[in-house]
């Protein structure tokens, strides 16, 4: 949007107001009633996976998240697609949301790129991975064997994938 | 008739939902969706019921944003919180239990709490755990209070709290939790025991009414198979064989 701030409902009379100095409470210019300001979110970079792009770097977001109003706050934009498909494809995809290319800097190609959580229409959640990640998250020491295994001891994306389970999505 | 805490907590959400109204259901809130999809099958055919992410009952497709900005414009008439503490005074803690900067817990804080508790009509909270732990007489922190001045612009707030123990109300004269009934084979002693602030019952001990024949059949049957579809291990575990 490019404003400098936004009034929110609610919150005034929470300790958001002690917890975040930066939240100013005013008083509304129109009503004259309390209300909570808070500064805009403005990102050097955001990271983005889509379920699917095209060669035009327009890409097709999951509808059940605000990823196109975090990509239109950032200064630069990263996506990683799953799937690259045609112009004419992407846009008859009966599921996702659409962002114009034009707010996008950088596009990757990273099929299992959303593992381990879920690619809608691709692969479902990692439960598995994801408890074994919890476990070893609950310490730097083993925190520290979780990225030798899955970041580390892996040459290259088609090896992560391997250790996935995903092989089968490798380009 | 038998029945599991969690049948009961459903049946009485069922009874907060009147028809006609819009109804919303957010995240990790089996409970009041089981309770929704009940009302909604048996007295309020014509509420409209909203389950975040549910397949049959989500119809925005912009993000949490385009719930939250309906939410903002005061569309929700009842709507489900939880918290790690809850207090007598309706406040809510969704941020962290302890001293803020050296939490014994970090939660997972407010999302769009410190907003719909404010701009949806009713709230009904919600807790599968009721002990002195969870009902404190003061939050560490306040995602959510129960009440605000008259310069705050508010249309609800909290209305009833649901536990597998006791129904309490939110009485907005005192603006303090009360109790309203407890579940079948309950004292208003056992209940005080599990509540860390001291209970008021202007209305005595009335007993929860129990889920009849009908709820069960329609929470054993259709709600869990449509709750299946989002919450599968619920649905596995919460209710008894139809």
């Amino acid at each position: 949007m490019g404003v400098p701030f936004l009034p929110v409902p609610g919150h005034v009379g929470s300790d958001y107001e002690r917890l975040r100095p930066e939240f100013r409470l005013i008083a509304d210019p129109y009503s004259g009633k309390d209300v909570l300001l808070v500064p805009a979110i403005a990102p050097d970079v955001s990271f983005l996976h889509a379920l699917q792009a095209d060669t035009e770097g327009n890409l097709l977001l999951d509808e059940k998240e605000d990823d196109c109003l975090l990509a239109q706050a950032s200064r630069v934009v990263v996506a990683s697609a799953d799937e690259i498909v045609t112009p004419e494809a992407l846009r008859r995809a009966p599921y996702g949301v659409r962002l114009s290319g034009i707010h996008v800097t950088a596009l990757v190609h990273a099929p299992g790129g959303a593992h381990p959580t879920a690619c809608r229409g691709r692969y479902g959640l990692d439960e598995a991975h994801i408890r074994e990640y919890l476990r070893l998250a609950a310490s730097d020491d083993s925190f520290r064997d979780y990225l030798q295994r899955y970041v580390f001891d892996l040459t290259d994306h088609g090896a992560y994938l391997g250790e996935a389970g995903l092989a089968a999505l490798a380009p | 008739m038998t029945y599991t805490p969690e049948e009961l907590m459903a049946a009485v959400i069922a009874r907060e939902v009147r028809d006609g109204e819009t109804v919303a259901v957010g995240t990790l809130s089996p409970l009041p969706a089981a309770g929704v999809l009940l009302a909604a099958r048996r007295h309020a055919p014509r509420a409209t019921v909203l389950i975040i992410n549910h397949e049959d009952y989500w119809p925005f497709r912009n993000g949490s944003k385009e719930f939250y900005d309906f939410a903002q414009r005061g569309k929700i008439d009842l709507f489900f919180h939880s918290g790690g503490q809850i207090d007598q005074l309706g406040n809510l803690n969704l941020i962290a239990i302890g001293e803020h900067d050296h939490p014994v817990i970090r939660l997972p804080g407010g999302a769009g709490a410190p907003m719909l508790y404010y701009l949806a009509g009713r709230v009904i909270l919600f807790r599968t755990e009721h002990t002195p732990r969870i009902f404190v007489e003061r939050v560490d922190c306040v995602t959510s209070p129960g009440s605000s001045p008259p310069r705050v612009p508010r249309r609800g707030g909290p209305a009833k709290v649901v536990t597998p123990l006791a129904v309490l109300a939110f009485n907005p004269g005192s603006r303090r939790l009360e109790l309203e009934s407890v579940h079948p084979g309950l004292s208003f002693e056992e209940v005080q025991r599990s509540t860390g602030f001291p209970l008021v019952a202007p209305r005595g001990t009335p007993t929860t009414p129990p889920p009849t024949a009908l709820d069960l059949a329609i929470l054993r049957g259709p709600v869990r198979a449509s709750l299946a579809k989002l919450y599968p291990i619920f649905a596995l575990s919460a209710f008894l064989a139809a």
